[in-house]
């Protein structure tokens, strides 16, 4: 039987979402495979020393193996937080795997030293490693895309080095640049999320693994979208990423995540961080597709996708925009935030979750004013079916000296058949008069003005329910790059009738 | 992981927890010396956080020492007083009001600190039943008199199937620190209508905490309005269910804020069964360095498919030093509904005073319209001439304080 049974359809929503929700039906999950790769892991167990284990397995000089030891002596005193609206047993953090590596790839210095089953495995995700087979497909550097790929707990191979660095970008995984550009690395990393932010990230600070990092230069618009992807391949591992992307003054970069895992009985841990600093003018554009294994029908299985990602609009007239599409994890526990600290920052947060089968997602955003006419954008929509809970929780916040800060907040939510559930969650907290803040949140269907309108110009319903649709999805994947795009319409290749009014 | 470690209780604590001892719920006192007062953490006081707010408890009220002046007089209204967690004799009931009283609080399954609170401490509970068409309004005055004092007190409302009627609390007393804990248990039978009006003026010295939870029966229509216009610090939680099919229910608040206030209106309302509709409306308005919260939840149970609720909350800043907080949730578990909520905050609309001033009104009396302007929404509902004019004249007084 498929999880998602609808027996009071509304009449609505046509049979095509239905049929399109059906198809991405948790039990057909198509990145569900497993590659069988000799890997080296950690011994089970989280001590000290495993965190000297990760930290010599990575050749990382002794401040780095300080400051990770650091985090681990604070995260015992942590709690596990239990605010959010999702359930699960406890995690048994003994019981877990912390480092595993594909044998074969300590560090490849090129594409042909990379096992093939590797390879292999990440051309059934479709996702192009091979630069000349990309360089061959596209004429004009403007469509490619410069990939950083994460098996388990190492980066396998980066994709687009020289090219990159002919402008200055550096573009290499967290663990080539603590060796090679620790000066950068000592700033940056753990100023947007300190190392005792939360439960998660302070357990990500003292075990992460591997991940990307990103340096634009002043005044360097990054030639092309830099595109991360993770797959968590080993049995038992937790995988605990670490991004950090600086924008000088003046730069650009648009960056795009992509995650996937195979389909397991037990639930994975992964608890990465993601940091950004934009400088004075600066912008940057993160995207992400997640698409972890969300469990079986029943629920079991899956990704526990505990997740911390901030950015810090450090200079003044700075531009962070985050656009995320979830469709997968058992449980998502996500809000990528800004920090609005410059003058005239702003701050973007457009997003679609889509829960089936027994996820739960808890997403939303922070947007907190700091500076003075700084502006915020949250579109949210959620959409819930099978018997998932779908909540959205956000904050947005003025502090006393953000005068004229701006938000516009709008979350929508639609629920597929009725064993399901959509909440909005949302903190709105004012301290200065001159903040202007609105927030508005529907769940409905379409409303009726709006297909009367459609209709009484000629429109049949269906047209009508197209057409109000196109509109409003465009909002988000809009926000989404060119390539993403249309590989993220494939992966959700679902309408979303009925989210709006 | 870290292990719990005991909670550290402060003077307030300590002094509820002798309370309670004193008035044998020792289940409840143990259960506060291992919580403590709520802090932040705990969602539903999220923005009021009592651990911090609530310095001191002053010792249990004795029998009041006679009442001071009503604080809001409404012309041709039936006043019932209950002074400092007693109930008064009143006069002769108008027809279809029956009055009684009973030992102890009224019964709640309700699991909240100062539901628990009150449960514990009320001496003594009045309980009205209303039935047919009671035509004067209905005021219960209740007070907090004397020197400093904890006071408990609880009121039981039934309106019968079909009746309908208008009851107004007010709440004040004399000018001292008073802790007083307030509850109103209503319930509305199928048909019955109701216009629940609270209002606080208690002293500007005191912390008053207000329950009312609201229960409504097939086609019950109510209507509520809380006005927080008095204590320093104050919480008024709104719990309302609906359980039969075909209800309606307004709910509506003011905060009033000043200098130094902290007041807290929370609403939580549960759509427990189908074709129920309810509408939110709630205001706050902020000077001096004051604090505005506003919690609001709708809950849609899973079968309660046709619920239409809509939620609003709006904030009027006049001060750079005031915070509007304000959490508007919705939990829904029902597809074919429509709910929403919105939330906006801001100050005085620039072109709206530039359109008043350019017709030759000053600053100051054009920004006093457009304020009254905001508020009026929320006061013009209330059919009942004299006491739409009492409660005018209580947002005048806040508005004339500035």
């Amino acid at each position: 039987m498929s999880a998602l049974d609808i027996p009071t359809l509304k009449e609505n929503i046509d049979l095509e979402t239905v049929e399109k929700v059906r198809a991405l039906d948790v039990d057909k999950y198509k990145y569900g495979f497993e590659t069988t790769i000799e890997s080296d892991r950690a011994p089970k167990g989280l001590s000290e020393d495993t965190v000297r284990f990760i930290s010599a397995k990575k050749g990382e000089p002794e401040w780095m193996l300080e400051w990770r030891l650091d985090a681990f002596r604070r995260w015992l005193t942590l709690d596990e937080p239990t605010w959010a609206r999702v359930h699960y047993p406890q995690i048994d953090f003994q019981d877990m795997y912390y480092y595993a590596a594909p044998k074969s790839t300590s560090g490849p210095k090129s594409l042909d030293e990379v096992d093939p089953e590797l390879l292999a495995t990440y051309e059934k995700l479709g996702i192009p490693l091979r630069e000349q087979e990309i360089l061959a497909g596209v004429e004009g550097a403007s469509a490619n895309v410069a990939v950083d790929a994460v098996f388990d707990s190492v980066s396998v191979v980066t994709t687009f080095r020289e090219e990159l660095a002919k402008v200055g970008i550096i573009f290499c995984s967290i663990s080539e640049a603590v060796r090679e550009y620790p000066d950068l690395v000592r700033q940056y990393l753990g100023s947007v999320v300190p190392v005792s932010d939360n439960f998660y990230a302070t357990l990500n600070s003292a075990v992460f693994t591997d991940g990307s990092f990103v340096y634009i230069p002043k005044g360097v618009r990054c030639p092309m979208e830099l595109s991360t992807y993770f797959r968590i391949n080993e049995r038992n591992t937790g995988q605990f990423e670490r991004t950090l992307i600086i924008a000088e003054e003046g730069s650009y970069v648009s960056y795009l995540e992509g995650c996937t895992a195979p389909m397991r009985d037990e639930n994975q841990l992964h608890a990465a961080v993601v940091e950004l600093v934009a400088l004075d003018d600066a912008e940057i554009k993160y995207s992400t597709v997640q698409n972890w294994y969300p469990g079986d029908k029943d629920g079991k299985g899956g990704i526990y996708n505990f997740v911390t990602k901030r950015g810090d609009c450090r200079g003044h007239n700075s531009k962070i925009s985050w656009t995320q599409v979830e469709t997968g994890s058992a449980i998502t526990w996500k809000y990528p935030s800004c920090i609005l600290r410059g003058d005239n920052s702003r701050g973007e947060f457009y997003s679609i979750a889509i829960s089936n089968g027994h996820q739960q997602v808890d997403s939303g955003t922070k947007m907190i004013h700091l500076g003075k006419n700084t502006s915020s954008r949250i579109i949210a929509k959620g959409i819930a079916a099978g018997f998932s809970d779908n909540t959205y929780r956000g904050q947005v916040s003025a502090h006393a000296k953000a005068k004229n800060a701006r938000n516009f907040t709008q979350c929508d939510s639609l629920l597929i058949g009725d064993t399901c559930g959509a909440h909005t969650v949302p903190y709105i907290e004012s301290r200065n008069a001159s903040a202007h803040f609105e927030h508005e949140a529907t769940t409905s269907k379409i409303s009726d003005d709006q297909m009367f309108y459609c209709m009484q110009r000629g429109l049949s319903e269906e047209e009508a329910v197209a057409l109000i649709v196109n509109g409003f999805v465009r909002d988000v994947l809009q926000q989404l790059p060119m390539e993403f795009m249309v590989e993220t319409q494939k992966l959700i290749s679902i309408s979303l009738e009925g989210s709006v009014g | 992981m870290s292990v719990l470690t005991p909670v550290r209780l402060g003077p307030a604590e300590q002094t509820l927890i002798a309370q309670l001892q004193s008035a044998g719920a020792a289940a409840q006192a143990e259960r506060l010396s291992g919580s403590g007062l709520p802090t932040r953490r705990v969602e539903s006081y999220h923005y009021t956080d009592l651990k911090q707010l609530l310095r001191s408890v002053p010792p249990l009220a004795g029998a009041a020492p006679g009442a001071s002046a009503p604080a809001l007089e409404i012309a041709g209204a039936y006043r019932l007083m209950i002074a400092n967690g007693r109930v008064q004799d009143a006069g002769t009931a108008p027809a279809g009001v029956i009055v009684g009283r009973s030992e102890g609080s009224v019964l709640t399954m309700r699991d909240d600190v100062l539901v628990r609170l009150n449960a514990a401490l009320a001496g003594e509970s009045l309980s009205l039943t209303l039935e047919g068409s009671v035509d004067p309004v209905i005021q219960i005055d209740r007070r907090s008199e004397g020197e400093a004092a904890h006071s408990a007190g609880s009121v039981r409302i039934f309106v019968a199937d079909g009746a309908s009627a208008t009851i107004v609390e007010t709440y004040s007393g004399s000018d001292a620190a008073h802790v007083s804990n307030h509850a109103s248990y209503i319930s509305l039978g199928k048909g019955a209508r109701l216009s629940h009006i609270a209002v606080d003026l208690s002293s500007g010295q005191a912390t008053h905490f207000a329950t009312h939870e609201y229960q409504l029966a097939e086609d019950a229509k109510l209507h509520t309005l809380a006005i927080h216009a008095g204590a320093s610090l104050a919480r008024t939680q709104i719990f309302a269910r609906f359980a039969g099919e075909g209800s309606h229910a307004d709910f509506s608040g003011l905060n009033l804020v000043k200098d130094g206030q902290h007041l807290d209106i929370t609403l939580d309302v549960n759509h427990a069964v189908p074709n129920t509709t309810s509408q939110e409306r709630f205001k706050q308005i902020a000077r001096g360095r004051s604090r505005a919260v506003f919690q609001g939840r709708l809950v849609v149970a899973r079968h309660a498919q046709k619920t239409d609720a809509k939620m609003m909350m709006q904030g009027l800043m006049l001060s750079d030093e005031a915070e509007i907080l304000s959490k508007p949730e919705l939990e829904i578990y029902a597809d074919d509904v429509v709910c929403g909520h919105g939330s906006t905050c801001g100050q005085i609309d620039e072109t709206s005073l530039f359109y008043l001033m350019s017709r030759g009104i000053p600053r100051a009396e054009a920004e006093t319209m457009l304020v009254r302007a905001f508020l009026e929404e929320l006061v013009d509902p209330i059919e009942d001439a004299e006491l739409n004019e009492a409660l005018t004249a209580v947002i005048d007084g806040w508005l004339l304080g500035r």
